[in-house]
């Protein structure tokens, strides 16, 4: 199935763009069916209207937050910005940990206790502790983020470096790798899906935890929007947010699968044969005589 | 990817730390409270709207926070300078040897209360018994008891369930009947009576008087704030004052403030209905603090399990702000608020 | 976890190094006390720094109390008044039952989806959405759905613990070594056969590290819904002590949130070592002598 020269693998492209809008078409019937039945059950008085709002009312609500009102962007930047800030900063301090004691079984002697003692320990429970050290405002709600995301890219990380292929190591030492080509060109490159598994997750965990910040400081935040609209039982509005969150998960989600596509080429054919394109394209450029 | 990711972060991190713009003589005053700017406490929304915290130049930075944060610890620690407290928190605060005092009381009518559906089967709290009864947390059971105490049953005569504080869930809960009844606060059922769901206070008349959510300030800080606290209670009074005179225009200031409240008009309405009696003192000066209120509240308090002593009340109870506070012209503020009105109509 | 990457010493070829099980008994508590030597000694080292720092009025919050105060909530907590019995076995009972329930079904789903390329297609998407809808926004649902009792703590934390598991095992199962699957396949190998002999082992130490994660996930899980909505738990008494302002209580109670944060890694830990057992070159030897041994039998008498 792989293709073998430039035509047949724009060819295969072409294909799989069309498979691709098919899927899409599937997914949004399904989708319209659903809000069709809902809309259609609330209508019948079958839904309770304080735990599922009406379609109809929730696309009111989204007109009032976005566009009349156009209360919610400042949320939505307040949001974004705490889970961009927090996501960064803990999965750079998760890899760079995962590595380091991984490498060197001193330091994980000495800080496997601590890390296993934080991790145990729901953040939510913390939050006051840390709001008393760093204060109140973005330091503190950003703490809280990275300790809810550092863990997955720590763990995952971790394991992927411990787990190396013990085979190819011995490979490698045997023609005289250094300690740096090891790490470059075979540890990272092993431990890179399944530190993208970990990165996944920890933004995934970043969003949740910037909304546990949120509702214990309810100053701004798509949290603390939600918090006004439950307590007013306004669940259309309500809903508004909790949607425009899940939209902006997925989209995050959808963009860290782009991204794996990109950094972990080798796991998908299409990748695979995109950059061998490229490579041969090189090669032949630097091999080729005039 | 390091040095995009570097960027994005420096970009946000300057984004985010943007301080305003302060003229010269502006103090921030940190006050840590249950809500985000609202309805349910509009002196702070009319005060900012015509501007009087400017006046007193004074920016207040609100800090809103989740109930399950003591508060009082920042009062402790310098990071909040106002504390909006209820009768409970404070003698437990003085008791556990936190030096506060309070020094205003935001809303004199106890907020606090048992409610049943309205027309329900449910009138009195005798009717209670042998039902289960909705908590909205854990704390509420100490009221429900001495409401119970005090009209001659026991707590052990009804069963609790801790409901939360999430509307849907509470307002669940009464309309299904799943409780006979709620205790809980005027945070509680102003949302729900907003949204139509009718209810009742069947609250024994001993325990209204009561005063709930009084600012309390760090005594030690008392005289090294006067300037900035007399000026946040007098900007807040004026607001207060506005309310008493002009409600029509204190509405359109929190529609234009608080949108999320507004969205539907009927329910605006209905919580700012519910709020107004609370928010507007009894007291000839606003705010003042009620000595015998305090005095006479805590032995049921004590009896309920609420609080473990009885605090002597010259100990916390400070007027020294409300003289301050109450010295404002009333006619330049019934002013101001027409213009207001005719400039924003 | 793996004890460290192997440095392929040649010399340490052919020489087997003393099992700790042929030690004498003396020699192992005395090798366990010094392992443990210096974490005691930092543990004290930092509880003294503390206890002196509140003594000497260094810090004052009301928030941090003293380690001598808490030490004493924690002995009237489980000995003198026992209060906390109740409370710890209801969040650590939502807990587990939460996380079999989500892992059961995150596990079950990633097999079909690992499986069957159109399943994988259509659960992903509704997996995610169900990831990124935050936990906290569903809880009056779930409330609803399952009361005001223990149910809506075990739903939350199986639903918050579902997504980890369900990665995890996915990423695992579709990442092979696809010359091994070779190997099998031109051994004539069913699909069963490399689906359980190469695919499953292969997948073994990602899923592990899922279930992991997804065991102190669905505690967070039960938490966060205690902290929303609940009559019991841990998370009720620790807000409960906070309220009172009573904060050695909380932090102890909070102490106690942790234990059984940690009870639950170590116990998945445990089970983890036992069954991906070729990580660690200890037990490796422990398995395959014991294979050898039970070979030995077959073969001989």
């Amino acid at each position: 199935m792989a293709a073998t020269n430039v035509g047949s693998y724009e060819h295969s492209t072409a294909k799989l763009h069309t498979v691709a809008i098919k899927r899409m078409a599937i997914h949004a019937i399904i989708f319209f069916c659903f809000i069709g039945l809902w809309e259609f059950g609330s209508r019948m008085g079958w839904l309770d209207p304080l735990f599922y709002p009406r379609p109809s009312a929730i696309l009111h609500s989204f007109w009032l937050i976005y566009v009349e009102n156009g209360n919610i962007w400042f949320h939505l930047y307040a949001t974004m910005s705490l889970v961009l800030f927090g996501w960064i900063a803990g999965s750079v301090l998760g890899i760079a940990l995962g590595s380091l004691v991984g490498f060197n079984p001193l330091v994980r002697r000495f800080l496997k206790p601590y890390v296993i003692v934080l991790e145990a320990t729901p953040r939510i429970a913390v939050a006051p502790l840390l709001i008393a050290a760093l204060g109140f405002g973005s330091m503190s709600k950003i703490a809280i983020i990275m300790l809810v995301c550092f863990f997955a890219p720590f763990i995952n990380t971790l394991s992927g470096v411990v787990n190396v292929n013990e085979d190819r190591l011995e490979l490698f030492r045997s023609l005289r790798a250094s300690k740096m080509q090891v790490l470059r060109k075979l540890v990272l490159p092993d431990a890179i899906p399944v530190i993208m598994s970990g990165e996944r997750l920890a933004l995934t965990a970043a969003l949740s935890g910037a909304l546990v910040a949120e509702f214990i400081q309810r100053d701004q935040g798509i949290g603390s929007l939600i918090l006004v609209y439950t307590r007013n039982l306004n669940m259309a509005s309500a809903f508004a947010c909790i949607f425009t969150l899940t939209v902006l998960g997925f989209l995050i989600f959808k963009g860290m699968e782009m991204l794996d596509r990109y950094i972990a080429f080798w796991k998908y054919e299409e990748g695979r044969v995109r950059i061998s394109q490229k490579r041969r394209e090189k090669m032949k450029g630097t091999s080729h005589v005039g | 990817m390091n040095m995009i990711k570097g960027l994005l972060v420096s970009a946000t991190l300057v984004t985010s730390s943007l301080p305003v713009v302060s003229f010269a003589q502006e103090t921030t005053v940190n006050m840590i409270n249950p809500l985000p700017r609202s309805t349910v406490f509009y002196p702070l929304v009319v005060g900012e709207a015509l501007g009087y915290f400017a006046d007193e130049g004074i920016k207040v930075n609100l800090l809103p926070s989740d109930t399950s944060i003591p508060y009082v610890a920042f009062i402790q620690n310098g990071q909040a300078d106002l504390s909006m407290l209820d009768p409970n928190e404070t003698i437990n605060a003085l008791n556990a040897g936190a030096e506060i005092s309070t020094v205003y009381e935001v809303m004199q009518n106890a907020p606090e209360g048992v409610a049943v559906l309205s027309g329900g089967t449910y009138k009195t709290m005798s009717d209670l018994i042998g039902t289960t009864v909705g908590l909205v947390s854990d704390r509420d059971r100490a009221f429900l008891q001495a409401a119970l105490d005090v009209t001659g049953h026991s707590i052990d005569d009804v069963n609790t369930v801790v409901l939360g504080e999430s509307g849907p869930t509470l307002a669940a809960a009464i309309r299904d009947g799943k409780v006979s009844a709620i205790s809980g606060s005027v945070f509680d059922w102003a949302g729900l009576q907003a949204a139509g769901i009718a209810l009742d206070l069947i609250t024994p008349d001993e325990l209204l008087a009561s005063p709930a959510n009084t600012f309390a300030i760090n005594t030690n800080m008392i005289e090294e704030k006067r300037a900035a606290m007399e000026g946040f209670l007098r900007a807040w009074s004026k607001g207060m004052y506005v309310s008493m005179v002009n409600p029509a225009v204190v509405e359109t200031m929190l529609r234009q403030a608080v949108p999320e409240e507004w969205e539907d008009e009927a329910s605006g309405l209905s919580l700012l209905a519910g709020v107004l009696p609370m928010n507007i003192s009894t007291t000839p000066r606003l705010g003042d603090v009620q000595s015998q209120v305090w005095t006479d509240i805590q032995p049921r308090m004590l009896t309920s399990g609420a609080i473990e002593k009885i605090v002597d009340v010259s100990t916390f109870l400070n007027d020294t702000y409300i003289a301050a506070a109450n010295d404002f012209d009333k006619a330049k503020v019934e002013a101001d608020a027409a213009a207001w009105a005719k400039s924003n109509k | 976890m793996s004890d460290r990457i192997k440095t392929g010493n040649l010399k340490n070829q052919g020489a087997v190094p003393a099992s700790d099980a042929n030690m004498p008994v003396f020699d192992q508590l005395f090798d366990l006390a010094l392992r443990l030597l210096p974490h005691l000694a930092l543990f004290i080292a930092i509880i003294a720094v503390w206890e002196i720092a509140v003594a000497t009025q260094l810090i004052t919050s009301i928030i941090i109390p003293r380690p001598s105060a808490i030490g004493g909530a924690i002995v009237e907590l489980y000995i003198t008044k026992g209060t906390i019995y109740r409370h710890f076995i209801v969040t650590f009972s939502e807990s587990v039952l939460g996380f079999c329930i989500g892992a059961a079904i995150a596990v079950g789903l990633a097999v079909c989806s690992a499986l069957v390329e159109s399943f994988r297609r259509y659960v992903i998407p509704y997996a995610v959405v169900l990831n990124v809808t935050p936990g906290i926004a569903l809880t009056p649902v779930i409330i609803a759905w399952f009361g005001y009792g223990m149910g809506s703590k075990i739903a939350l934390a199986a639903i918050i613990s579902f997504f980890p598991i369900f990665v995890n095992t996915l990423t695992g199962l579709t990442q092979f070594d696809e010359d091994r699957e070779e190997l099998f396949r031109s051994l004539g190998a069913s699909k069963v056969q490399v689906f359980a002999k190469l695919r499953v082992p292969a997948a073994l130490p990602l899923l592990f590290a899922g279930l992991k994660i997804g065991l102190t996930t669905a505690l967070i899980g039960a938490v966060v819904a205690e902290f929303a909505q609940a009559t019991d738990g841990v998370g009720v008494l620790m807000s409960r002590f906070s309220f009172q302002l009573n904060m050695a209580a909380s932090l102890a109670t909070l102490l106690s949130m942790t234990a059984i944060g940690l009870i639950l890694f170590y116990s998945m830990e445990f089970i983890d070592d036992q069954i991906v057992f070729w990580r660690r070159e200890s037990r490796r030897e422990e398995k395959s002598r014991a294979r050898a041994k039970a070979w030995k039998k077959r073969a001989g008498k």
